[in-house]
C-alpha cells in the first residue's frame, strides 16, 4: 500500500502527566484526611473508610459487616430511612455505605455547592445511626433474597463455589464477604449496632476528598464535622489463606444451561506480595486485555465465548486467582483444555519483548485515564491508605510497572501460577458437559447439584 | 448547569463533525455514531446491524484483524463498540497525544473495510456473538424481557418489534454478501457524526480530520429510513406469563410513550425518575421500604427516538409475596402519580439529582462525547448536550400531568411476568 494513509500515524510530543498532589494530616481524635485539591472540578467526592469489613467480623457473624454498612444509610436518631433519603437526594446526593474484605466504607459525590451539607449529614449518619429494627430486618431480608437470586445467575452461582471449593472450609475467604443464607438468617439489628459501635470509630479510619476544596478547607470542614467522633477500634483479624490444592473438577449442576461459566485457579497473592507488579503485568498479559492470550485464544481464534480473562484479587492476605469465560456448552472440555494450555505455555517460557511491551504499555499510557474523575482521584487514594502504602506510590507507578521484563513475569508465572493444582469449576448442564471433561482426563470430576438444598448437599460423585 | 464547548464542522462528503475542548487531563475521546441500527435491518436479518458491528473489529485494507485493539490499548487507551435500535457507535478514549492513532483506525475502516473481510472471520464472528447472546439473554434469568417486551409492544414488522441481538437462526443466515451490502449502504461519511473531546488543538485536529477521512467518498443514495409510524396507544392491555429459571418473580410493566427528544417524553422520564430514581423514589418507599413487597424495583426511558419508544418499570417480589399482591400495588403506585402528579418537594428531588447525574456523566470524557454524538446523530442538535437540564427543570407538575394524558392506562400496558418454571426443576431433578 502507498496511500498517504497506510501506515499508523506517529504520536505527537504527550503533555507530562501525574497523579494529583494530594496531601493527609491526621486529626487529634486519630482520623487521617486525605485532600485532593482539583481547583478546575465542579464535583466532590467524599470516601470514609473505616477498618471494619469481613475480616473484621467473626465468622459466626458473617454478613453483619455488609449489613451494619448498608443499614447505615436508613436513618439517624433525627431522620427516619425516607427522611434521610429526602434530605440527601434534595441536594442531589445518593448516600452510600458498603464494604469489602479489607474495608467498611461511606460516601457520596456531590456537586461542590453540596459539600458541606453532605459531609453533615455523613457525620450524622456515623454518629447517631438510627439501627432501627425493622429497617435492619428488611435489608437482612433483602440480602437473603440477593443470595438466592446470585444462585439463578450462572456467573454469580461460579463465583461462589469457586470460592467454597478453592479454600478449605476453614479459611474465611471461602465465602462471600456478604455472607451466607446460614449465617445472615439470624443477624440481628443488635449485632449490627455492635458492629458500627466496635468498628466505626475515628483511630483507624481515613477520610478523602477530591474536588475543588483546599487541604485547608477540608481539613477544617472535616473536623468541624467529624472532631468530635471518639475510640478506638480493633481492626481487622489475620486471615491464613491456605489452599486445598490438587487439580480437581467441580460440576456446580444448572440443567438445561446453555453455557458453562468456567473458572479456572487457586489461591493468588497477598496485596502486599514483593511479587505485585510482575503479578499484575502477567495476569494482564493472561487475560487483562482484549489482545490478552486467554481473549485471542477462546474468542479470537475459536468463537467459544464472547470473553475470556483472567487476574489476581489481591487483600491483606492472599486473595483468588481465576481465569474466567463463559462457554458454549458443546465446546466446555475444549475451552478446559485450551485454558489450562495457556496456563502451561505462561509457565514454559517467558514471552517476547514485544509481546510483554504491548501490556506494559497499556497500563502506562491508560495511567491518566483512570484518575480523569473526581471519583477517580479519590479512589486513587484509597489503596495508599488503606494498605499504608509509601506515599509516593502513584509516582513511581508507572516505573515499577515498566521494569518489568519478560524474566520477570516468567518468574511471577511460575511462582504464582500453578495449572497443576488448580480447581477447574464449571457451572452448567452436568448430563452435557460430564462425559467430554471425563473423556478429556484432565482430573477427577465431581458434580454438585445445588437444586438439592445449598448447604450440605455438596454430594460429590464420582 | 455545566455548559461544554461545541463546535461544529462537515466535510465536503458530509461527515458531521463535533469538536468539545477540555485540556484538564491529557486524554482525548474519539467517538463515532453511525446512523444505523437493528430498526434498519432486513426481514431475516435481526442480529445483523450488531454482527457487522463485530466485523469492523477484524481489519480494514491497513490494519490486520485484532490490530485495532491491539494498538489502541498499546497507546494506553480504552475502546469498545456497541449497537442499539437507533445507531452502531465506536469509540475509544486514549492520552492525547495519540489522537491520530484512533481517527486512521476509524477512517481505515469506514473506508476500506471489506478487502479485509473473508468467510472465516465472518464465521468467527458469528460464532462469538451467539455466545454473546446465551451470555446475556438466553443463560440469564429474566434475560429474554427486553427482547419479549419489543416484540409484544410493537407489531410484527414495526423497526422495534425484534431485539438488537436477533436471532440464532437470523445470525445463522448472514452471508458475506450482507456484510458488502451493509458496509456499502450505511457506512458512509454521510450517515455518521465524529466527535473529538478533550485535549486537543483545535487547528491540528480539523487537519487531522480532514487527512483521514476526507478521501472518503458519500453515499449519494442513502436509503430512507423504515417508519416508526404507530398509533400512541397499545389499544389493549398486552399480558404474557414466562416460566423461567428464576428463584423470585419479577414483573415487567411497558407502556408506550412519545419518542426520546421530545418534550412529551421528557415528561416520563421525569415520571420514570419520581417513581424510581434514588431510596426517596416512590416504588422504593412503598414497595421496598413500607410494604416490602419487592427485593428491588426500577423505572426508566428507552432513548429510541423514531416515532414511538417506552417507559419500563419492574420489580422483583420479595420470597413469599404473590406476584398480585405485587402487581396491585405496583399499579395503585403508578395510576395514582399519573393521576394526581408529581409534588414540587419530588419535583424538587429529582431535579437536584438529575443535574448532579449529568454533571457527573459529563466530566467523563469518552461519555461527553457519546453524548454529543447521539444528538447530533438523532437530532442534528449537539447542542442538547448542554440543555439537558434545562429542558428537565422546565417542565412544571401541570406540564407533566398534560403530556402523560392517558398514556399511563391499561389500554396502553403491557404486564410481562417472570416466574420460577417449576417443571424445568422438576426435569433437572429427573435427569439427575
Amino acid at each position: 500500500m502507498s496511500t498517504p494513509n497506510a501506515l499508523r500515524p506517529p504520536a505527537t510530543e504527550p503533555r507530562p502527566y501525574h497523579f494529583p498532589d494530594f496531601s493527609h494530616e491526621r486529626l487529634p481524635n486519630g482520623l487521617t484526611v486525605w485532600t485532593v485539591p482539583l481547583s478546575d472540578r465542579a464535583l466532590v467526592s467524599v470516601h470514609l473508610i473505616v477498618d471494619g469489613g469481613a475480616a473484621a467480623e467473626s465468622e459466626a457473624e458473617a454478613g453483619i459487616a455488609s449489613l451494619a454498612a448498608e443499614t447505615l444509610v436508613t436513618g439517624t436518631r433525627r431522620l427516619d430511612g425516607h427522611a434521610f433519603a429526602e434530605a440527601t437526594e434534595r441536594l442531589g446526593i445518593e448516600m452510600s455505605a458498603d464494604s469489602s474484605w479489607d474495608l467498611a466504607r461511606a460516601g457520596f459525590l456531590a456537586v461542590a455547592g453540596s459539600f458541606e451539607a453532605g459531609l453533615e449529614l455523613l457525620a450524622e449518619m456515623i454518629h447517631e445511626p438510627r439501627f432501627d429494627e425493622g429497617e435492619f430486618d428488611r435489608l437482612r431480608q433483602e440480602r437473603l433474597a440477593d443470595i438466592l437470586q446470585a444462585r439463578s445467575e450462572p456467573g454469580r452461582l461460579a463465583d461462589e463455589y469457586f470460592l467454597r471449593q478453592v479454600y478449605p472450609d476453614d479459611v474465611p475467604y471461602g465465602r462471600l464477604g456478604a455472607g451466607s443464607p446460614e449465617s445472615v438468617e439470624p443477624l440481628t439489628v443488635a449485632q449490627a449496632r455492635a458492629h458500627h459501635q466496635r468498628h466505626w470509630r475515628p483511630d483507624r479510619a481515613h477520610l478523602v476528598v477530591a474536588g475543588p476544596v483546599s487541604a485547608t478547607e477540608a481539613r477544617q470542614t472535616v473536623a468541624s464535622a467529624f472532631g468530635h467522633w471518639e475510640g478506638e477500634s480493633p481492626g481487622h483479624r489475620s486471615i491464613r489463606a491456605a489452599d486445598r490444592g490438587g487439580r480437581r473438577i467441580v460440576i456446580v449442576d444448572r440443567p438445561g444451561s446453555v453455557q458453562s461459566e468456567l473458572r479456572i485457579g487457586h489461591v493468588g497473592i497477598a496485596r502486599g506480595d514483593a511479587d505485585y507488579f510482575s503479578a499484575i503485568v502477567m495476569a494482564s498479559l493472561l487475560g487483562g486485555t482484549f489482545s490478552s492470550r486467554l481473549n485471542q485464544r477462546l474468542r479470537e481464534d475459536l468463537g467459544y465465548t464472547y470473553g475470556a480473562r483472567a487476574a489476581f484479587d489481591p487483600r491483606r492476605s492472599a486473595g483468588p486467582f481465576s481465569a474466567r469465560a463463559a462457554v458454549h456448552t458443546e465446546v466446555t472440555a475444549d475451552a478446559v483444555r485450551e485454558t489450562l494450555a495457556i496456563l502451561d505455555g505462561l509457565q514454559a517460557a517467558p514471552p517476547s519483548a514485544d509481546e510483554l511491551r504491548g501490556v506494559t504499555d497499556f497500563l502506562v499510557g491508560i495511567f491518566p485515564l483512570r484518575f480523569e474523575t473526581t471519583a477517580g482521584a479519590a479512589a486513587g487514594i484509597e489503596p495508599v491508605a488503606v494498605y499504608d502504602l509509601d506515599r509516593g506510590w502513584w509516582a513511581t507507578y508507572r516505573d515499577r510497572i515498566e521494569a518489568v521484563g519478560p524474566a520477570e513475569v516468567h518468574a511471577a508465572a511460575q511462582a504464582h501460577i500453578r495449572p497443576a493444582d488448580s480447581l477447574i469449576l464449571l457451572a452448567g448442564d452436568a448430563a452435557a458437559v460430564r462425559p467430554s471433561l471425563e473423556a478429556a482426563n484432565l482430573g477427577p470430576v465431581e458434580v454438585i447439584r445445588p437444586a438439592d438444598g445449598m448447604t450440605d448437599a455438596e454430594g460429590a460423585e464420582g | 448547569m455545566p455548559q461544554v464547548p461545541i463546535e461544529r464542522e462537515r466535510l465536503d462528503n458530509g461527515l458531521r463533525v463535533i469538536l468539545s475542548e477540555d485540556r484538564r487531563t491529557p486524554i482525548v475521546g474519539v467517538n463515532l455514531w453511525y446512523d444505523v441500527g437493528s430498526r434498519n435491518e432486513e426481514r431475516g436479518r435481526t442480529g445483523f446491524a450488531h454482527l457487522f458491528e463485530h466485523m469492523m473489529f477484524q481489519g480494514s485494507a491497513n490494519v490486520a484483524k485484532g490490530e485495532h485493539f491491539a494498538l489502541i490499548q498499546a497507546a494506553g487507551g480504552t475502546l469498545n463498540a456497541s449497537t442499539w435500535t437507533d445507531r452502531t457507535n465506536y469509540f475509544e478514549t486514549l492520552p492525547s497525544h495519540e489522537l491520530e492513532l484512533a481517527l486512521w483506525l476509524e477512517s481505515d475502516r469506514m473506508a476500506s473495510l471489506l478487502p479485509a473481510m473473508t468467510q472465516e472471520k465472518l464465521d468467527n464472528q458469528r460464532d462469538v456473538v451467539k455466545n454473546e447472546r446465551r451470555l446475556s439473554v438466553d443463560n440469564q434469568p429474566y434475560g429474554t424481557a427486553e427482547e419479549r417486551m419489543q416484540a409484544l409492544m410493537w407489531p410484527e414488522g414495526h423497526p422495534y418489534h425484534h431485539s438488537t441481538i436477533g436471532s440464532m437462526e437470523d445470525l445463522s443466515a448472514a452471508s458475506m454478501d450482507d456484510v458488502s451490502r451493509f458496509f456499502a449502504t450505511y457506512y458512509a461519511p454521510n450517515n455518521a457524526v465524529l466527535t473529538v473531546a478533550g485535549d486537543f488543538d483545535r487547528d491540528a485536529a480539523m487537519a487531522r480530520i480532514e487527512r483521514h477521512f476526507g478521501p472518503i467518498p458519500a453515499n449519494p443514495t442513502l436509503p430512507a429510513p423504515p417508519s416508526g409510524d404507530v398509533p400512541d396507544s397499545l389499544g389493549g392491555e398486552v399480558r404474557e406469563v414466562v416460566a423461567d429459571q428464576v428463584e423470585l418473580p419479577r414483573i415487567h410493566l411497558a407502556y408506550r410513550i412519545p419518542p426520546f427528544g421530545t418534550d412529551a417524553h421528557e415528561a416520563f422520564n421525569i415520571l420514570s425518575d419520581v417513581l424510581g430514581t434514588g431510596r426517596a423514589s416512590r416504588l422504593y418507599r412503598s414497595l421496598v421500604r413500607e410494604r416490602q413487597l419487592a427485593a428491588d424495583v426500577a423505572a426508566f426511558v428507552f432513548p429510541w427516538a423514531h416515532g414511538s419508544t417506552a417507559l419500563g418499570i419492574w420489580a422483583t417480589a420479595r420470597p413469599e409475596v404473590s406476584v398480585e399482591t405485587l402487581e396491585a400495588q405496583l399499579l395503585a403506585e403508578i395510576d395514582q402519580l399519573s393521576t394526581d402528579g408529581p409534588t414540587d418537594e419530588e419535583l424538587a428531588r429529582v431535579r437536584t439529582l438529575h443535574a448532579a447525574a449529568v454533571e457527573a456523566g459529563l466530566e467523563q470524557i469518552g461519555e461527553r462525547a457519546d453524548r454529543i454524538s447521539q444528538y447530533a446523530c438523532l437530532f442534528d442538535k449537539p447542542d442538547m448536550v448542554n440543555t439537558e437540564v434545562a429542558r428537565y427543570d422546565a417542565l412544571t407538575a401541570a406540564d407533566i400531568r398534560a403530556a402523560l394524558g392517558d398514556r399511563i392506562s391499561a389500554d396502553n400496558r403491557l404486564v410481562l411476568t417472570y416466574v420460577p418454571d417449576e417443571d424445568q426443576t422438576e426435569d433437572g431433578e429427573a435427569a439427575a
